[in-house]
């Protein structure tokens, strides 16, 4: 066991190293941030001063190696920017994209799953016919439709709930972790993101559940279950729906980091202050260290999640061999 | 930042403002010290010195104190000095306020003063072409309450920049690392820091010790919103109570919003193209470049681009600015005459030419670029639309390599003649002159000028020599005016909210106020 999760581990730094050295190498044709931080004023010897203070007129092998050796202990270096060290930068902002996330995936596993089963169960209804098609809704329309449309609804022409931003948020985990699941504001401002976030998702959860749901319940033991006066909710719910299980599982576990790395859009229209706008904005400002840092901390992130999936199917399965 | 396409947003907000006039009005639990401002651009940092747009000198303004400042029409006021004068080319003298203390506590000295100057020349600040030109700071006599500076050579806009030099905390500066300084800054400005969640809020209450007294707005916050129809949802669902930057397809339709108030003024920036002369090259002929201005149609770029929010611009320098003059007049939109100047020019058939301009920087600045394209094609002059992100843009620029480029600007140190040395001065890297120069323009009569109206001291004879220089410079076509861009805001009726919209955009909370709610 332990030998098989040190190789995935081996795999992973192997991953980690191409993922940065690819993003450093994109970072060439990116644009020139000395451009922007010698100040609008600054003539063309000022430029390259800078340039030179900050190491940027090096080769980009040079620039990469120390950046690599920097990382190895621990110093991903100030932000062009904002001027503050880039790990802070980001471990502040992720929890707001782990919480946008989670919240996404609950939505789309509790509303999914439980849609999904039920317009299997009765796949003539009315309620089955609507939910199939606002499921296909779901998979085709884009995240920024999607996100627009309810803000329309529900800020706009309802008014229940706020438009953008986290709201209120208090420290925990000794200020470690701001989260804004304790607060009424902070809750109600995650409503809209999150359901934005989690509508494809769940589209796909909805109809991965409802066919396996459809094809489990033509099994023998369904039948067998009936046969024995066994009421039909729980036939479904308690029998069924175990089985369909797997496959939703491993699809939950595979869209979570997706969820937490690159809920970009989402959360350029909320204005939700998560790593994905962090992302976005440090692009187009050229800001380097930041965009560096954050694919390093996001295929972190994404290969330790595998790597978690990986060994709990070795332990599940035993058909799964260590090696 | 814009991730969705016009037509979405158009539609959505259409349907927005159609259903928002029959919503039901909403309270607000918000008190009526309170206010939140709605900004496309939130602060970088809180490192008053490392960023130098107006986006986040906003912000620093509010915590921050110069040794002038600006009032709502642009006007220099004292600052953190009381008086100051121009005692010789180089030497300027000022009068320091008395009993100012930074918010840590720590009393105003010119020593902070000496230490702001010093630290513009880090590699942290965007200052550093300004802080090249202090000299030295060193206080008369015994008296440390009056300062002198020395600048490096004349520098005539030296005190009408000074209101962008946010004067800093010497000993809490110096004891903490640049992350820190730039995540908690102290000043002593009308407003205290309190929160900054970056890319989201910016959260400040008043200084109460202030100087120039305690501040109404009790509580102030920015909060950045980017998304343009996001903005629209904050300010008509009163998330924020003035939202800054309406956007510009917005504008019409958001006026007729019943809780919504649209103040407008004039922009400071110009947008205009810049036109390469160099010898050989169509453009080098006066006659050309008078041409492609008349064949320009800049009525119809404001109606159908800019959706009515622009007004023609005839120079690149606004009123404020010091060489803006008024008896500059726009060449008539004419195609007719510019055919016939192309063709006594020897280009009867027009010729081919780039067009370069970033697409992310300013309003509409890709479409406006696709408009002169069509609108020069008219009188045969065909041309290449090369539009590009600004981190791209903006190199290419300061290598002087375009031939035609659209570009925007306005004087931060409200004087023409800053903005002649860097966009229009004939390129010379030693000494600092036309690094933004795109096409790598240079007329030696203009320069000529320039340097004249440089040597000049006298407050009054230099405006008419920057006026002469502007004047000049329009006559030669150096470059072609389209027009200013507006400044819009939204302002909720229903709040009591007093606000002058600033030339500068910058948002200061001392000077809003607010009735009960």
């Amino acid at each position: 066991m332990s030998g098989y999760v040190t190789k995935r581990l081996l795999q992973g730094l192997v991953v980690l190293g191409i993922v940065s050295f690819i993003s450093f190498a994109i970072f060439q044709y990116l644009g020139d941030p000395v451009a922007t931080m010698a100040g609008q004023y600054a003539t063309q010897a000022e430029r390259e001063e800078l340039r030179r203070v900050l190491g940027l007129d090096r080769p980009f092998y040079v620039q990469y190696a120390r950046f690599i050796g920097n990382a190895l202990r621990g110093n991903l270096g100030l932000s062009y920017v904002a001027r503050v060290p880039v790990l802070g930068l980001i471990l502040e902002r992720l929890p707001a994209s782990i919480e946008l996330a989670f919240a996404a995936e609950l939505i789309a596993v509790a509303f999914g799953v439980v849609l999904g089963a039920l317009s299997a169960a009765y796949p003539r209804s009315w309620f089955s016919r609507i939910t199939q098609t606002g499921s296909l809704v779901g998979i085709s329309l884009p995240t920024f439709i999607v996100g627009i449309g309810l803000i329309l609804v529900f800020v706009v022409w309802l008014g229940w709930l706020p438009p953008f931003g986290r709201g209120e948020t208090v420290p925990i985990l000794g200020g470690a972790w701001r989260t804004g699941l304790l607060t009424a504001s902070g809750l109600s401002h995650l409503v809209l993101p999150a359901f934005t976030l989690g509508m494809f998702q769940l589209a796909v959860l909805f109809r991965l559940t409802r066919g396996g749901v459809i094809e489990a319940l033509q099994a023998d033991y369904v039948r067998t279950a009936r046969a024995k006066g066994v009421k039909p909710p729980v036939v479904l719910f308690r029998h069924v729906l175990r089985n369909v299980f797997i496959p939703v599982v491993t699809i939950i576990g595979l869209q979570l980091g997706q969820l937490i790395g690159f809920s970009i859009v989402t959360e350029s229209i909320f204005q939700w202050p998560g790593a994905g706008s962090l992302l976005l904005a440090s692009i187009f400002e050229s800001d380097f260290p930041v965009v560096a840092a954050y694919i390093m901390t996001v295929a972190l992130i994404i290969v330790g999640l595998n790597l978690l999936v990986d060994v709990a199917y070795a332990l599940l399965d035993p058909r799964i061999r260590y090696g | 930042m814009t991730q969705i396409p016009n037509v979405a947003i158009g539609l959505l907000s259409a349907l927005a403002l159609a259903g928002s006039l029959v919503a039901a009005p909403r309270a607000h639990a918000q008190g009526a010290s309170r206010l939140a401002v709605g900004v496309a651009a939130a602060p970088h940092t809180m490192d008053p010195q490392a960023a130098d747009v107006d986006s986040n000198m906003s912000a620093m303004t509010n915590i921050f104190d110069g040794l002038v400042q600006r009032d709502t029409a642009g006007e220099l006021q004292p600052g953190l000095a009381t008086a100051w004068k121009r005692i010789d080319e180089e030497t300027w003298r000022f009068e320091l306020r008395k009993g100012v203390k930074f918010h840590n506590g720590n009393d105003f000295t010119w020593e902070d003063v000496q230490f702001t100057m010093e630290r513009l020349k880090s590699p942290h600040s965007e200052f550093r072409n300004f802080g090249a030109l202090v000299a030295s700071v060193t206080p008369v006599g015994n008296d440390p309450w009056v300062v002198d500076m020395k600048t490096r050579g004349s520098v005539p806009f030296f005190v009408q920049t000074l209101h962008m030099i946010f004067i800093m905390d010497k000993e809490s500066t110096a004891s903490r690392s640049e992350g820190e300084v730039a995540q908690t800054p102290i000043g002593t400005g009308p407003y205290r820091f309190v929160e900054w969640v970056k890319g989201s809020h910016l959260r400040l209450a008043a200084n109460e010790q202030y100087w120039g007294g305690a501040p109404a707005i009790k509580q102030a916050e920015f909060r950045a919103v980017a998304e343009p129809s996001t903005r629209l949802a904050a300010i008509t669902s009163g998330a924020v109570d003035i939202l800054q930057d309406v956007p510009v397809a917005l504008g019409s339709a958001l006026a007729k919003h019943p809780q919504v108030e649209l103040v407008s003024r004039p922009a400071r920036r110009a947008i205009f193209l810049g036109l390469g002369n160099k010898p050989g090259t169509p453009t080098a002929d006066l006659r050309v470049r008078k041409a492609m201005y008349m064949a320009i149609n800049e009525q119809e770029i404001i109606e159908k681009v800019m959706f009515g929010r622009a007004t023609p611009a005839a120079q690149i320098p606004d009123p404020p600015t010091v060489g803006y003059s008024k008896a500059i007049t726009r060449l008539p939109y004419d195609p007719d005459e510019a055919k016939r100047l192309l063709a006594e020019a020897g280009y009867p058939n027009g010729f081919e030419i780039t067009l370069t301009g970033p697409n992310d920087r300013y309003v509409q600045d890709a479409q406006i670029q696709a408009t002169v394209a069509a609108q020069l094609a008219r009188v045969g002059i065909k041309v290449k639309v090369d539009s590009k992100p600004k981190s791209v843009f903006f190199p290419q620029v300061s290598r002087h390599e375009l031939d035609f480029f659209l570009i925007g600007w306005f004087d931060g140190s409200y004087d023409f003649g800053r903005s002649f040395r860097q966009l229009l001065h004939t390129v010379d890297e030693k000494a600092g002159y036309g690094a933004t120069n795109g096409a790598g323009y240079g007329n030696p009569g203009l320069d000529e000028l320039f340097a004249a109206a440089e040597k000049t001291i006298d407050p009054e004879k230099r405006a008419e020599a920057l006026r002469r220089l502007n004047e000049a410079t329009m006559e030669q076509v150096a470059v072609i005016p389209l027009h200013y861009q507006s400044d819009d805001y939204a302002i909720r009726k229903d709040r009591g909210i007093r606000f002058t919209p600033r030339s500068d955009t910058w948002i200061v909370f001392k000077d809003i106020a607010r009735s009960g709610s």
